[in-house]
């Protein structure tokens, strides 16, 4: 119980503002509007997963935005030549794991702080893409739009897509072998040498993981309007660092889990319509945001204290 | 002892060498194939278009080489600009009082950053992306996302737009920062402490260096920064928006590490972060100049970083995979 107390937190966060929103502005529970947000939200929580994975393993990815604008604008022009959208999806993924694998080679193979290196590639990624497309919108073709299916029954399958993800991982990381070596590896990479696990595999096929799922988020993204923006994915590094520190994970490394970042991704995401039902001005909502990863990391640190002052 | 240090001095002076070769470089190339580039009224021109980035990188130098970050340096330029414009003009204060006012809340804000950094031990990469997002919220919850601040004075516009003694009048004020944090980091003892936290933060509490004050001391001088930063920027614009600054964070951080100065801190120069800020905005000035798309500089700026992390790792990496091949071979042979 005591160890899962930042989730615990988070979650019980999550139910006060849910709850002062049923008082006060139960409109916020019509279903469609409701099952709109959640299929927004669908892909964050995709990468957010993946997020979570890297930072466990204590290193950072802050390129994820700039690899889901550059997938989302390839698989939008292979499906503007007719592929089918089984083979999209699987481009889409693959393009993401080879830019992962960049990343990772890069981080793992050479040992640079993958900080920098993310960063270098967040840059570069996004400007190639620009000079290359020039901010051009990408029409799609019939049939892409929500996987061909109606409006509600698309976002249902966006929710359960990523919900379904989300438990994969989540139950991997607990009792899959390559779960725990992560944790070791985030722990103390070199005691995990030492136990036999290999860090810089790991840490590698994290990397490669991390793209892939932003592949997959930039489908969850594109099915849901007519056209692709080449500008998409904006800033998405900085919302799914936010909701995976918000959810607990130790950004120190080792600590974490996937259910918690459920908890924080609902809560920021709740933050901007809430504000809406609440009649209080759209503009606060970064404000707003920034107070709860703060509000967040000092309850955590003065948790580490009172413990340290204890022990 | 001695010959580290000097391998070490070897090492940091081999990269800013290489850094100036290629700042020389980049310079010859575009002068000539550049229309226009590399005239005295161009390089005026960069001067002018790198001040408020390489202001927040001289202020990121500091951090970096503690071994911290500050994400919040490009929002808090953004809220520095809208309190001064709004002080100015709803509050109807005369611009220095406006400016001074800023550069207060500036140094406010980085407090913010230091108290929960030092006084708490959070990390300062999650800190900072906390304020990284209250600061620009903050900006947009004063303008409601879409007030402009415009019409300031001639005689503001002066310090942005203006030359004075022939020389971009921001100039001076960059130059006076520069040589402040030139002397901060390298001729006093605040710089070796900086040093010395970023290699070893227990083993120079343990040498008796006020550690926490230290740290501190750099966040609250970025924030005064960045307000200074904000300024010159509203003064070269004659705007000030709540988007001021997005993404400059990035650049500033960039700048710092093309300039040698290591993520995990310990090691690094003021000079080395200077060169890295021209090399960027030399640059970027150049593409332009060469007719070539903008976003092919930050193409190249990227690759740039890339390439110079990897040449300060290649060395070791492969005397490492040496060694190994070598133990590999004694344990054979002794098998």
């Amino acid at each position: 119980m005591k160890s899962y107390f930042r989730e615990l937190s988070v979650a019980g966060a999550l139910a006060i503002l849910l709850l002062v929103l049923a008082i006060f502005a139960p409109s916020f529970y019509s279903p469609q509007p409701l099952l709109s947000l959640s299929a927004g939200a669908a892909g964050s929580l995709v990468v957010a997963c993946g997020m979570a994975l890297v930072i466990i393993s204590r290193q950072i990815d802050i390129s994820v935005g700039s690899m889901f604008a550059v997938c989302s604008v390839c698989a939008g022009l292979l499906a503007a030549m007719h592929w089918p959208l089984a083979l999209v999806v699987a481009a889409s993924i693959f393009i993401g794991a080879i830019f992962g694998a960049f990343n990772g080679t890069l981080v793992a193979g050479l040992g640079l702080p993958s900080i920098v290196v993310t960063l270098a590639t967040m840059v570069t990624w996004r400007e190639g893409l620009r000079w290359l497309r020039q901010g051009e919108f990408v029409n799609l073709p019939e049939g892409i739009q929500w996987f061909g299916l109606s409006q509600k029954s698309g976002q249902w399958a966006l929710v359960i897509g990523a919900l379904g993800i989300l438990t994969l991982l989540a139950f991997m990381m607990k009792h899959f072998s390559i779960g725990r070596f992560i944790y070791a590896v985030g722990s103390d990479a070199e005691v995990a040498r030492l136990s036999g696990i290999r860090p810089k595999l790991t840490t590698f096929l994290i990397f490669v993981l991390m793209g892939a799922l932003v592949g997959l988020a930039a489908i969850m993204n594109i099915v849901q309007s007519p056209q692709v923006d080449p500008q998409s994915g904006t800033g998405l590094e900085l919302k799914v660092i936010a909701a995976v520190v918000v959810g607990g994970v130790a950004i120190s490394g080792g600590r974490g889990n996937l259910w918690g970042v459920f908890a924080g991704l609902l809560l920021l995401a709740c933050i901007s319509p809430a504000l809406t039902h609440l009649h209080i001005e759209a503009y606060w909502e970064k404000a707003i945001q920034g107070s709860i990863i703060l509000l967040a990391v000092v309850a955590e640190g003065l948790r580490n204290q009172k413990s340290s002052n204890h022990g | 002892m001695n010959t580290d240090k000097r391998t070490r001095k070897d090492n940091l002076f081999r990269h800013e060498a290489i850094l100036l070769i290629v700042l020389v470089a980049e310079w010859i190339f575009f002068r000539a194939i550049g229309r226009n580039f590399g005239t005295y009224d161009n390089s005026c021109d960069i001067l002018r278009h790198s001040c408020e980035i390489g202001l927040l990188a001289l202020a990121m130098t500091p951090i970096i080489l503690t071994g911290g970050i500050d994400l919040s340096v490009g929002s808090l330029l953004g809220l520095c600009a809208i309190l001064f414009g709004k002080l100015w003009r709803d509050g109807h204060l005369p611009i220095p009082i406006a400016a001074l006012c800023a550069i207060a809340a500036g140094a406010l804000a980085g407090g913010l950053n230091a108290a929960l950094i030092t006084r708490l031990r959070l990390p300062p990469l999650i800190v900072t992306l906390g304020t990284f997002s209250l600061f620009r919220g903050l900006a947009e919850a004063i303008t409601h996302g879409l007030d402009t601040f415009t019409n300031f004075p001639n005689s503001f516009l002066f310090l942005g737009q203006e030359r004075w003694l022939g020389i971009p009048a921001q100039a001076p004020l960059f130059i006076a920062i520069a040589i402040f944090f030139w002397l901060l980091v390298h001729r006093t003892t605040f710089g070796r402490s900086f040093r010395a936290i970023g290699f070893a933060p227990e083993g120079a509490r343990f040498a008796g260096i006020p550690a926490g004050r230290r740290v501190a001391m750099t966040y609250v001088l970025a924030g005064i920064v960045s307000a200074i930063a904000a300024i010159i920027y509203t003064a070269r614009l004659g705007q000030a928006k709540a988007d001021a600054g997005n993404g400059y964070e990035l650049f500033a951080i960039t700048a710092v590490v093309l300039g040698g100065t290591s993520i995990f801190g310990g090691t690094g120069s003021v000079h080395g972060t200077l060169l890295g800020v021209a090399a960027i905005a030399v640059l970027q000035s150049g593409i332009v100049h060469a007719l070539q798309p903008s976003e092919m500089a930050g193409m190249l700026t990227g690759a740039l970083l890339i390439l110079a992390l990897a040449s300060s790792v290649l060395p070791k990496t492969i005397s490492s995979l040496r060694a190994r091949k070598s133990a590999l071979k004694l344990a054979k042979q002794n098998a």
